[in-house]
């Protein structure tokens, strides 16, 4: 009698976690087409720009040596190992030029030149950046982050960039598919997973959420939506419901149909199209592009 | 054309062969590190929330995760629920006017727009929620103190406004700003003194006295206080 007949138990165990070893690996490590991730690439450098924008106005008045946030006046707001290099900096001079190589990494992410290093060095001074006022701090930011971490994995300047010019006049390999793309696509994959239960997570403690009128508050800030609902929803509670809603369960489709092959691509084209809508109306139309960006992976079959 | 062994006007790429594949070995440390990442992932959402974390959480993030995912801006939570359809959930906006003499008056986001406005309307925000916690005042010092050169004096009252939300049953609601947090800021003698104004609800009362730290010297309070 063989080993197999006489304890199949074991075997039948064996094969089940032989195939989440390969679910795992396939995953994160069978090689895949950098196009996808090239694309998040310069779309993550087009919004880290704009909110580094956003910053310079102010960032003398806020941060300057005689500025309204000083480092000490933010320690209730830190978390407990939460530092900032930019703390030590405490000259204008010096703030300026660490504004100038945060917007030019961001730039460099852009048009794809030196496109992983750039990534961890705009990672690197935009935590700092964030870290020195949390205060200020904004979701938009929070994708930012998690975005350019996720392209310093993988071999995001490998099209559609400066990088890859430089390669194709020098005669060097063309770039082939790659298991780190895999790696940086899955995790792209779950943060935004985990973006999208954290909002609704957040927004289903709330009754506003529960009982439809959540869009309601959002559109009657008077300073924060771009597109003003009120007179709408004024006429019809059923719309106000709707929208409320139809913006939760868009958070579980979108959640979900990520994980499944056949509702990933739908999911995600509808998501360039909701989210930003989510953000317009929630006055935070930056993050909705930025989970827009999540989506673009995954809205096209790029061709071998 | 061919210059120099190599024929221009065609693509000059090396024609592709099988993709890369990683050892081994580099996939088991890729894969530790994945799911130690992963695990810091899910109790960062789980510990950040805004209904609190327990104690065992707290803990395991704090020793473990916390130390290298909060230094690169990784431990978030992502609890973002847009509004509430709170008080707090209202837009804010800051006020500085200056005390005695000609009054100047400097308000925050002001003609700002976009990302920029929604910064100083988060600080505002900030300011106001946090008008009972400790970490306030030193907030508010720091805002006034930053103030005081634009400003012209060294003596402001730090004022967040609050637009209140309407109600839709209600299109007449009293729409007129509401004052969650107000604040007298004044440097005496180098040192910056914080007086709570109170807000809607709350008394005047003498706030602690902020030292800067470059000053050893203590600051007479009760003379002050005397003064006054």
């Amino acid at each position: 009698m063989s080993e197999a007949a006489v304890n199949p138990p074991t075997d039948v165990r064996g094969t089940a976690a032989d195939r989440v070893i390969h679910t795992w690996l396939d995953y994160w490590f069978a090689p895949a087409d950098p196009r996808p991730l090239a694309a998040v690439r310069i779309l993550t450098g087009l919004l880290g720009i704009a909110l580094a924008m956003s910053y310079a106005g102010d960032l003398v008045t806020w941060f300057g040596p005689s500025g309204m946030i000083p480092p000490e006046a933010v320690d209730g707001w830190r978390p407990r190992v939460g530092v900032s290099p930019l703390d030590g900096v405490t000259t204008s001079a010096g703030l300026q030029v660490f504004f100038a190589v945060l917007v030019a990494a961001l730039a460099a992410i852009t048009i794809g030149f030196a496109s992983q290093i750039a990534c961890v060095v705009a990672a690197l001074l935009w935590a700092a950046l964030l870290s020195r006022a949390p205060m200020l701090v904004g979701p938009a930011d929070d994708c930012l982050a998690v975005l350019l971490w996720c392209l310093a994995v993988g071999p995001c300047g490998a099209a559609w960039s400066l990088d890859r010019a430089i390669r194709d006049r020098r005669g060097l390999a063309a770039a082939l598919p790659s298991p780190w793309a895999s790696t940086s696509l899955g995790l792209l994959r779950v943060h935004a997973t985990a973006i999208t239960l954290g909002v609704l997570l957040a927004q289903l403690k709330g009754d506003d959420w529960w009982n439809g009128t959540a869009a309601w508050w959002l559109a009657a800030a008077p300073e924060t939506p771009l597109v003003d609902l009120t007179g709408l929803y004024r006429r019809s509670e059923y719309a106000l419901n709707i929208v409320t809603h139809g913006i939760v369960a868009f958070e579980i489709l979108f959640a979900t149909g990520l994980w499944f092959d056949a509702s990933r691509q739908i999911v995600c084209r509808v998501g360039l199209v909701a989210w930003p809508v989510i953000g317009l109306l929630a006055g935070e139309p930056l993050f909705g592009f930025a989970m827009a960006t999540f989506c673009v992976p995954w809205t096209w079959r790029p061709r071998p | 054309m061919t210059v120099s062994g190599r024929t221009y006007g065609q693509r000059m790429t090396p024609p592709r062969s099988s993709p890369p594949r990683l050892s081994d070995t580099a996939k088991a440390a890729a894969s530790v590190a994945l799911a130690v990442y992963l695990i810091g992932l899910v109790l960062s959402i789980a510990g950040n929330s805004v209904s609190g974390s327990s104690a065992l959480m707290r803990t395991i993030k704090g020793r473990l995760f916390s130390p290298w995912m909060q230094p690169a801006w990784l431990d978030l939570g992502f609890d973002q629920p847009f509004t509430y359809g709170l008080p707090e959930d209202a837009d804010h906006t800051l006020e500085i006017r200056s005390q005695g003499g000609k009054p100047v008056t400097m308000r925050f986001p002001g003609e700002r727009t976009g990302e920029q406005a929604a910064r100083w309307r988060r600080l505002a925000r900030t300011i106001a929620v946090a008008a009972d916690d400790d970490a306030a005042p030193p907030l508010t010092a720091g805002v006034a103190a930053g103030s005081f050169a634009d400003i012209g004096s060294e003596d402001v009252t730090v004022r967040v406004l609050r637009r209140p939300l309407p109600e839709r049953a209600a299109p007449d609601s009293d729409a007129r700003p509401r004052q969650p947090h107000a604040a007298r800021v004044r440097r005496v003698a180098g040192e910056i003194q914080v007086i709570e104004l109170g807000g809607a609800a709350k008394q005047p009362e003498m706030a602690p006295l902020l030292r800067e730290p470059t000053r050893a010297a203590p600051l007479p309070v009760a003379e002050e206080d005397a003064d006054e």
